[in-house]
């Protein structure tokens, strides 16, 4: 019984590592379209890459949208997980379901409503239409990641603080803000990668003028299949690695230094 | 009116709805306005009548799709199930360094954007790819056409969302108490039986989240089914797409996007009762 699971896991796991993995040797391929494996490997896609404004636009609209998204999120989402979390009011149950709605509502239905109403103002196919789009879908996330670190908040700091002396606004200021900075800053990046993925929506609304690199990437793939998505795909799976590994070795550093200075 | 602002927020019971007032008035604008246009739409284009849900409900087409959603999202969260179940069990059972190795590589997974997987499944799948040329290689001389198919789009549905499967099951099995496993052995539980009436209840849990979330999900999904899916065979999203891209048909993808709508809160509501939504992304 052991034994088998054993390898029933292990084939499970080369079926989700290999689709990951197929997309490096697909960038340094030379050939034009899919063929794997490859014919012959060169630079010359990631060349591509980095000098087709018809890839670099989009990715550098991509960033700007996730980063306005993310401002604005935190804006609206912070002081409302303060609410919500901490203080006990009427209608709280309608506004915990509200805030989580976003994601119980498929992006396509969304994307249905979006591209009538935006449409009616006038905002569809702009950057402001995809930014305001986003960062209702970024919502649910930095609120859940937020609240679950403002829940874990150990209140006696502060209360400590005000005790002393310290006023609410400078107690919130230098106690209450650096303990939340760790939660604060993954509720932001969270928030920027649910906007920098999203794709449905943008397939909709972005247009040409507003047009994210999801949405660059979908319309490649379904027209010619561009051997720079390969390219694309790999620096994005590299990113992923990156923010998957690099705190993990952090923390190892860390508790080895702690042992250290404990020895 | 500071002074005014300093008065109100005296009354306790007045600052929860200054902080949480504009995020409230931002998704009445912008997220339930939209969504309430769908429903208008739905009734109102080309002309205000119901016949956009009648041509829904009843048209063989439309029936059709709705039905063929219906089965890949159950074939996709039952496929799921089966892949991420021995993973987690895997994960929650070795020793620290090949679970954390299996759940970097799940988390690495889930963190990679659908579009990047999506292209990863084209060129495995593709005329061009390894599995065809394994196919080749073993003597298969006409190999079946692969891309394109319900099957490729199942496939990489089942790879896109087992980590979310995985996930909802690990956290499940990694509280389990071995004592429970234990004394349930020393009463003289073996093998299948161990599994069936004691590990399996205890993880029913995780399944049932692992599931529901799969399941919503897949029922909406728009880019996979529409990139690797058959054209003949589209699932919902897909075709709602189609009435507003192509056909300019608000009505009728209104009228779909709201069927669709109803469906999944209908099944979210369920499950809300019976466990509380969040847990579900919790």
């Amino acid at each position: 019984m052991n034994r088998f699971l054993r390898w029933l896991g292990i084939a499970v796991a080369i079926f989700i590592a290999a689709p990951l993995v197929i997309v490096v040797p697909m960038s340094f391929s030379n050939a034009r379209s899919l063929q794997f494996p490859p014919p012959g490997y060169w630079l010359g896609y990631y060349q591509a890459y980095f000098t087709d404004w018809s890839w670099l636009r989009p990715t550098w609209n991509s960033i700007l949208i996730a980063s306005a998204t993310t401002m604005l999120t935190m804006v609206l989402v912070v002081p409302a997980t303060f609410a919500l979390v901490r203080h006990r009011f009427r209608g709280k149950g309608i506004a915990d379901l509200m805030m989580l709605m976003p994601l119980a509502v498929p992006h396509i239905v969304m994307a249905v409503g979006y591209y009538s109403y935006f449409g009616s103002f006038g905002i569809v196919h702009t950057h402001l239409g995809v930014i305001l789009a986003h960062t209702c879908l970024s919502v649910p996330i930095a609120f859940l990641v937020l609240s679950a670190n403002l829940k874990g908040f150990d209140r006696t700091l502060e209360r400590a603080a005000l005790s002393l002396g310290a006023s609410p606004t400078r107690t919130f200021i230098h106690i209450t803000l650096p303990i939340l900075r760790p939660g604060l800053i993954i509720s932001a990046l969270f928030a920027f990668i649910q906007s920098f993925d999203e794709t449905v929506v943008a397939i909709f609304i972005s247009g040409r003028d507003a047009e994210t690199l999801p949405r660059k990437m979908f319309d490649s793939i379904r027209q010619e299949a561009d051997p720079v998505i390969a390219v694309i795909s790999t620096l994005l799976f590299a990113a992923v690695i990156l923010g998957v590994t690099v705190p993990l070795v952090v923390a190892h550093i860390r508790n080895k230094q702690a042992r250290l200075a404990a020895a | 009116m500071g002074n005014c602002i300093a008065r109100l927020t005296e009354r306790k019971n007045l600052w929860p709805w200054l902080l949480l007032a504009p995020l409230a008035i931002y998704m009445a604008v912008f997220f339930l306005v939209p969504l309430i246009d769908v429903a208008i739409m739905s009734v109102t284009e080309p002309r205000p009548t119901l016949a956009n849900y009648q041509r829904v409900l009843t048209g063989s087409l439309y029936l059709r799709v709705f039905l063929n959603t219906f089965i890949t999202a159950a074939t996709v969260t039952f496929a799921c199930l089966l892949v991420g179940y021995p993973l987690a069990y895997l994960m929650a059972n070795s020793k620290p360094r090949t679970a954390t190795l299996i759940l970097l590589l799940v988390t690495m997974s889930f963190w990679t954007s659908f579009l990047v997987r999506t292209y990863a499944w084209m060129v495995l799948l593709g005329n061009n790819g390894p599995i065809v040329w394994l196919l080749q290689t073993l003597g298969v001389q006409q190999p079946p056409q692969l891309l394109f198919t319900r099957f490729s789009s199942t496939l990489a549905m089942v790879h896109i969302l087992a980590p979310y499967m995985v996930m909802n099951i690990y956290s499940v099995m990694r509280k389990i108490d071995p004592v429970l496993i234990r004394s349930a052995e020393s009463l003289g539980a073996k093998g299948l039986a161990l599994f069936r009436h004691v590990y399996l209840p205890l993880t029913a849990p995780g399944i049932a989240n692992g599931s529901v979330l799969v399941f919503v999900i897949c029922l909406g999904f728009y880019v996979t089914p529409v990139l690797l899916g058959s054209p003949r065979e589209q699932m919902v999203a897909g075709l709602i797409g189609n009435q507003i891209d192509e056909f300019l048909a608000f009505g009728m993808g209104s009228a779909m996007a709201m069927v669709l709508l109803v469906v999944t809160l209908a099944i979210l509501t369920i499950y809300h009762r019976r466990f509380g939504l969040d847990k579900l992304w919790g």
